[in-house]
């Protein structure tokens, strides 16, 4: 088309410049899509960081939006805000960083030991069970088989030790350049969006718009309340232990919130935990079922109170498509798969229910009065 | 004075201009600053090369539409050619109706020169309606004052109570469209 020359606007009924089956746009958005899944898998390495560059940006988002409001420009907001963090951070360090450390030491010091408690404590624990009823007696397996069950797990965990130092050089390489790309994804993500929109074929800027917010409130939606979530189970855990009186409440509080970012397991790792310290600090089974019910009165807490609180309406997917979303997502990249499993699939669906509708659309039947032209004169109204 | 120059270089003077724009839009008549302030950002921009379409007719309408500069022709296509119905300036705003729900444009829209566009889509303005009540409540109210306007059109059109090039000129009850940019074939 000539540049200034207007192009004839055409009704939905007129298709022809849209043969086959699809609109067009359907074609482009789903082979933009397998090219975007492509590129994710094959470079994974460098996806994640930008995912977790991405994540962070988007915690710090509604901040600048708040500042963008109220007329300050966006790099000034956006330092401001690291400059925060590096404070936030710092007071941090002050305060809760030496006693995490002590819990850290503390552990680090009692872990030769900890095989030998630990068989102590299941053997307490066994002998307890025996002692009230006699018929479980058979249950068990002998003592020696346990133990080396035991000692082969420690073994192959710390055979695999060196190579988790390895990974401590590319943990502070990611320690380093996350902050430092998430700067930039926040500082310019109005640009980008700006630059990607000038780009798109005007007539689907709509959908294009519509698919943008879509995916912008589902992730953000996700991953705040995801974070949120996160702090309060923490730190609700922290204070339950400590009420409870068992050791590393710290340690485990973070442990805790930690893992309740990942769907379905991350509650059953922390308690896990917490379990297992229970363990072996008292060998009393009583102690453990209270742990066992703090935690699940935590996990109602989460779901009644803090889910509907801080991540707003449910993502509406069947429960089947949710683990398998989990699980895919475990096999592509790990923990970090499981994490953001759930609001890839939310915003697949989403846009996959965007473009549907729109198609819909496209093959609707004519409205009676789009036929009748003194209807037309009225309004101007769209 | 060394406060104000302070003021001068952290503030953002492109968004300022924005909200010079969407301050004069009879929508958000009546909105603080700071409703504004928080509604402006949920906004896109988008430029438009002359002639490129914005929607067309039929397509399900997702998003309102602001004129930061440049016109905007809105059009319907008859079974012959095309009725244009109004050519709409800087400050004007379209596509309201996609505010409230998501039935086919009546419409279409189509860059008449280069103009750039603010885009406000559907699900971001309810998000900020969920949390801000006397935000919603005054947009509703503006938004109802524009539909009783495009009613009121269409009655007095229906009984023949003004003549026809009348009811289509005067567009004194129809906000967002400085009069003087209206126009029909």
């Amino acid at each position: 088309m000539i540049e200034g020359e207007p192009e004839k606007i055409t009704g939905r009924f007129d298709r022809s410049n849209s043969p086959g089956l699809m609109p067009p746009s359907s074609v482009v958005w789903i082979l933009a899509l397998a090219l975007m899944v492509l590129i994710v898998y094959v470079s994974r390495g460098l996806v994640l960081l930008l995912l977790v560059s991405v994540t962070l940006a988007y915690f710090l988002n509604p901040l600048v939006k708040i500042a963008e409001g109220a007329m300050i420009k966006r790099k000034v907001a956006v330092a401001v805000i690291y400059l925060g963090i590096g404070v936030g951070f710092l007071v941090t360090a002050y305060f809760v960083f030496p006693r995490l450390r002590a819990e850290v030491n503390t552990l680090s010091g009692n872990l030769p030991f900890f095989s030998q408690r630990f068989d102590e404590a299941v053997d307490a624990i066994q002998s307890e069970i025996v002692t009230n009823y006699p018929a479980a007696d058979g249950w068990f397996a002998p003592r020696e088989a346990r133990y080396e069950k035991l000692n082969n797990f420690i073994e192959e965990q710390v055979a695999d030790l060196p190579g988790l130092v390895s990974h401590l050089a590319s943990v502070v390489v990611a320690g380093v350049l996350i902050p430092f790309f998430s700067y930039f994804f926040l500082r310019d993500s109005r640009r980008i969006v700006k630059f990607v929109l000038d780009r798109l074929p005007a007539s689907h800027i709509e959908t294009s718009v519509a698919v943008w917010c879509e995916i912008d409130r589902t992730v953000g939606r996700y991953l705040r309340g995801l974070a949120i979530e996160g702090i309060m189970v923490g730190v609700s855990a922290a204070l339950g232990l400590t009420i409870l009186g068992i050791n590393y409440p710290l340690l485990l509080g973070v442990v805790t919130g930690l893992a309740n970012v990942v769907p379905y397991l991350g509650p059953i790792i922390g308690g896990s935990a917490a379990v297992l310290v229970t363990l072996v600090q008292f060998k009393s089974l009583s102690v453990v079922a209270q742990v066992v019910v703090l935690y699940l009165c935590l996990k109602l807490l989460d779901v009644v109170a803090i889910q509907p609180l801080v991540v707003g309406r449910g993502n509406n997917l069947h429960p089947v498509l949710l683990i398998a979303s989990i699980i895919v997502g475990e096999s592509a990249l790990g923990i970090v798969g499981m994490i953001i499993a759930v609001p890839t699939i939310t915003m697949l669906q989403k846009i996959a229910s965007l473009l549907l509708e729109r198609r819909r659309y496209f093959f609707a039947p004519a409205p009676d009065s789009r036929l009748n032209n003194n209807v037309s004169a009225q309004t101007y109204v769209c | 004075m060394a406060k104000w120059r302070w003021l001068e270089q952290i503030t953002d003077h492109e968004q300022l201009v924005r909200l010079k724009v969407i301050e004069n839009v009879p929508l958000f008549a009546g909105l603080s600053r700071r409703q504004l302030g928080k509604l402006l950002v949920k906004f896109f921009e988008k430029e438009y090369r002359p002639g490129e379409t914005i929607f067309t007719e039929g397509e399900p309408g997702k998003a309102l539409f602001i004129v930061l500069t440049g016109s905007v022709l809105i059009c319907r296509a008859l079974h012959e050619g095309e009725e244009n119905l109004a050519t709409l300036g800087a400050g004007s705003y379209f596509g309201e109706l996609a505010l409230i729900d998501d039935q086919p444009r009546f419409a279409s829209a189509r860059a008449t020169e280069a103009s750039l566009l603010l885009i406000l889509y559907r699900s971001d303005f309810e998000d900020l309606m969920e949390g801000q009540r006397t935000l919603a409540i005054q947009v509703m109210a503006n938004l109802l004052k524009t539909l009783a306007g495009y009613v009121r059109r269409a009655q007095s059109q229906r009984n023949g109570r003004n003549s026809g090039s009348a009811a289509l000129t005067s567009t004194a009850d129809k906000p967002g469209m400085p009069s003087e940019t209206v126009s029909r074939d």
